[in-house]
């Protein structure tokens, strides 16, 4: 059989399959679709403003590998003038974070990049290794989330960028759908395929691979020779999420354009107004200042949990109960607590950053 | 581990702990008194206390919307302003409904002994039963789908599903439910379409199909094979084997059958189309229909309302939009329960032969994964309707899908071709002033798209039905006939909507003499 030539140029010899379309394309071809496709998301929403500055997360996986490195090219193409910084979160997992974060430092100097790693042992005080010598394996990816979020944040007001990028992918938005529909999450169901998050007090988040599936990010670090690093956390994965991304897969297999339509399915509807009246209003976390459903934040809440040795506040109903009953049979709260820093918003004062930019030197 | 009992042959798993189904005691949970017969999400019932915990759902889904307009806090009768058709396919669902509604509102009471002496007496506008009552117009129906065209090694179960429903025939009230069999294949069927709608469909529409190899789905001739002597079933078999994906065909199939009813319905001036949804169900299409795009319709799923235009000529000047309200009264009683329903009521299902499609499709892997978590997390089931019954779309529909006539989106097009970019030769593409690939030096001159803007479908259709014809399988030549794609695989329509084809699209092209003679210009000698 003659060599099928690209679907699109019409002219180079077609080598992949592509996930998203099934059309078969030459392999610049794909870069190109790729990278316009990304481009596309970013204009459509209006993501940045020239001179923004522009926070990666970075992890040294595939996505955000990618991430910083289309963001680099299309910055330098579409000349967006964005000011890119990395930023990583190191949540203390020996033989998993500690070498991704290697990979993260030649990122850095691959890109050119300032870096800026942010510790969970620096901010709350406990590594993830040592929480899941505390509390075991079970719940622990909800601390591990719950402090990441709010560690990204912190470590974008030190950087004091405008804006935080991660590489959150198709396949993450459609999986979220489904399961924020089946544990009937009807406040995330609302906001999970939106572009672009903002609270009052919290710096503009967004995710320029909405549309990108996790297939096609592989295939361009791939074929690109991207340097990142594939290991999963050796703490096991959220198991209600791994049903979910089971089944995503499986629908996937049976007609690729699943999680697109998934995601445009998300997008189409919105939770009804009698609803939204009834949900809770966001406020500040009286401890640390972040953001809050509550009077005190998850995070303040779990880390509190781990300090006393309630490992349970935050996780459980019965467990945030005890928490409670034990700080109300107290006067004053025990010194030793350790309690995470006050989080000012950012750019309220160009010296009221929590700490001075300490970014990593290119070496 | 401890072996408490001293036998040591006793199995491991005999000591495991096994998470208790039911929260608190054997006993009834309405009653307090009887023992227990069925745990219902957790909850414990006996049985005399589950046929009216069962009827009440029924009802509490059903009466609100059977009059026209709601009667606000104080309930009056019953007074529906059409007919009544009842969806029939034979399965547990449709059942229970069947039966449902034949103790409840035309029938003498089940023969449960608690339930012997109706509340408020016989006289009673609520407990008029059989010819007596007056809820709905004329005489019920019962329609049912045969679909044993499609369905490989299926037998044809019209006469069973027709003994199911003359047994709630009443001699001495001389009541019976209509039964209306539907084939299918009457999708195709243009004396079928006559018959209900009074609609001749001209030989101009008859020859007409559409391309799926095209993104854009054109109108265009069917090849002349298979028009000429095409039977309705092979026209649909053509229809059905030529989507590119197995779950294509299970959406087409549930799509037709929808349809059908409802022109079913309209046909007999009906107000409601009652339909067996059960939870287990509504869960299982709400999951598969937002992995197909249909979030837009995600409400319609559990209650729709649809309006009938009548379509035939008499008809245009006079024929008033109707509107048919399609309920699912058992949306909120569990497939289980169902079960237990047709279990203790000795009620026998049309036993049917489903499509095995396996891991091939959206659909049976959304009911093989739904139907899991019904045996493992039942709250996980309900969670899923009661989520879904909590958000709206986010935008107003402003047009209506000409294949499935649910509320389409009209930007779903431009959407697609935002976020996957499939041809440089696109206009959307070409006006977007992206810089060249570095690998070319200008963009391929693609063969130039020769449509008539008007004669396109895409933009008449719904997300998920374009997505139906036009999202191909990740596996080798899925596309039927037309695994390659830039060749055409032009299929036949359904009969409402080469109507409404021809109706809108047709008529308007009679009218652009541009293009008519855009079209012929070459052969006009200049005058």
């Amino acid at each position: 059989m003659p060599p099928k030539p690209c679907a699109l140029c019409l002219k180079s010899r077609a080598m992949i399959k592509r996930p998203k379309t099934g059309q078969q394309i030459c392999r610049d071809c794909f870069y190109y679709v790729f990278e316009t496709e990304v481009h596309n998301t970013i204009t459509e929403a209006k993501l940045f403003k020239p001179g923004d500055k522009v926070a990666i997360g970075a992890s040294g996986g595939k996505d955000s590998t990618v991430l910083a490195y289309v963001m680099k090219t299309l910055n330098e193409r579409y000349q967006y003038g964005l000011e890119l910084f990395l930023l990583s979160i190191d949540e203390g997992i020996t033989g998993y974070r500690d070498d991704s974060l290697e990979t993260v430092k030649r990122n850095q100097q691959q890109y050119d990049m300032p870096l800026k790693i942010l510790s969970y042992d620096e901010l709350y005080g406990w590594t993830m290794d040592a929480i899941v010598s505390r509390i075991g394996r079970k719940n622990n990816c909800t601390f591990c989330g719950v402090f990441r979020r709010q560690a990204l944040d912190r470590g974008a007001a030190m950087l004091n960028v405008d804006h935080i990028v991660t590489g959150h992918n198709a396949d993450d938005i459609a999986e979220t759908v489904l399961m924020n529909i089946m544990r009937g999450d009807i406040a995330r169901l609302g906001r999970c395929t939106s572009i672009c998050t903002e609270g009052e007090d919290t710096i503009r988040r967004s995710k320029p691979f909405k549309y990108a599936y996790e297939k096609e990010i592989v295939m361009y670090a791939y074929f690109k020779k991207l340097d990142y690093f594939s290991t999963e956390c050796i703490y096991s994965p959220d198991a209600y999420r791994g049903h979910a991304r089971a089944f995503l897969k499986d629908l996937e297999a049976a007609r690729p354009s699943a999680i697109i339509d998934i995601i445009h399915s998300g997008e189409a509807f919105e939770v009804k107004e009698e609803i939204k009246a009834t949900q809770k209003v966001q406020q500040t976390c009286q401890r640390c200042g972040y953001m809050s459903s509550n009077t005190l934040c998850k995070a303040c809440t779990l880390l509190e949990g781990l300090e006393r040795g309630m490992a349970n506040a935050g996780i459980t109903d019965r467990g945030t109960k005890q928490l409670l009953q034990v700080q109300q049979s107290e006067v004053t709260a025990p010194e030793n607590l350790r309690t995470i820093p006050f989080f000012n918003k950012p750019f309220a004062a160009s010296g009221s950053v929590d700490s001075p930019i300490i970014i990593e030197s290119t070496s | 581990m401890s072996t408490s009992c001293g036998n040591p042959a006793v199995e491991e798993d005999a000591l495991m702990m096994r998470k208790a189904k039911f929260d608190r005691s054997k006993q009834c949970v309405k009653c307090k008194e009887r023992q227990g017969n069925i745990v219902i999400r957790h909850a414990v019932y006996c049985k005399p206390c589950f046929f009216p915990l069962i009827v009440a759902r029924f009802r509490k889904t059903l009466e609100p919307v059977v009059n026209p307009k709601p009667d606000g806090p104080r309930k009056k009768g019953l007074k529906a302003s059409g007919s009544l058709v009842i969806g029939f396919s034979g399965g547990v669902g449709s059942t229970v409904l069947l039966d449902l509604v034949a103790k409840s509102y035309f029938h003498a009471p089940s023969g449960d002994e608690e339930n012997a002496k109706p509340r408020g007496g016989s006289a009673h506008p609520r407990n008029l039963t059989g010819k007596d009552s007056s809820i709905w117009k004329g005489i019920p129906a019962v329609c049912y789908i045969e679909l044993s065209g499609v369905v490989p090694g299926s037998m044809d179960k019209i006469e069973e599903a027709r003994k199911i429903v003359e047994k709630y025939s009443v001699q001495e009230g001389s009541f019976s439910f209509d039964f209306i069999p539907v084939r299918i294949e009457d999708a195709f069927n243009e004396a079928w379409w006559a018959e209900l709608e009074g609609v001749d469909l001209s030989t101009a529409a008859r020859s007409l199909g559409i391309d799926i190899a095209d993104e854009f789905i054109p109108l265009s001739n069917l090849p002349s094979s298979s028009t000429a002597t095409s039977t309705p079933l092979e026209a649909l078999q053509n229809y059905l084997s030529s989507l590119p994906t197995q779950t294509a065909k299970e959406s087409a199939i549930q799509t037709l059958t929808r349809m059908l009813l409802l022109y079913t319905a309209a046909s007999r001036n009906a107000s409601h189309l009652l339909l067996g949804t059960s939870l287990t169900t509504l869960s299982i299409n709400l999951i598969s229909g937002i992995s197909q795009g249909s979030g837009f319709s995600v409400n319609e799923e559990a209650y729709e309302e649809w309006t009938h235009q009548p379509r035939s000529l008499g008809a245009e000047s006079g024929g008033v939009p109707s509107k048919v309200r399609i309920v699912r009264p058992l949306r909120d009683v569990g497939s289980k329960e169902c079960g237990f329903w047709m279990w203790w009521c000795h009620l026998n299902a049309v036993g049917k032969k489903r499509l095995a499609s396996g891991k091939q499709s959206i659909v049976s892997l959304a009911r093989d994964f739904i139907m899991g978590l019904e045996q493992d997390f039942p709250s996980t089931v309900s969670t899923i309707a009661r989520t879904c019954a909590k958000v709206t779309p986010k935008q107003k529909s402003d047009t209506t899908c000409i294949l499935c006539e649910r509320p389409a989106q009209h930007d779903a097009q431009e959407w697609k071709a935002r976020i996957s970019i499939r041809s440089y030769c696109d206009e959307a593409f070409k006006d977007s002033g992206h810089p060249l690939p570095p690998h070319l030096n200008e963009f391929p001159q693609g063969k130039e798209i020769a449509h008539n803007g008007s004669s396109l479908l895409a933009t008449k259709l719904c997300y998920a039905c374009h997505t139906t014809f036009t999202s191909r399988s990740s596996r080798g030549n899925m596309t039927g006939k037309g695994g390659d794609h830039s060749i055409s695989n032009v299929i036949p329509l359904p009969t409402w909507t080469l109507t409404t084809v021809e109706s809108e699209i047709l008529a308007s092209r009679k009218l652009d003499r541009k293009d008519m003679r855009k079209q012929i210009q070459d052969f006009i000698l200049d005058e």
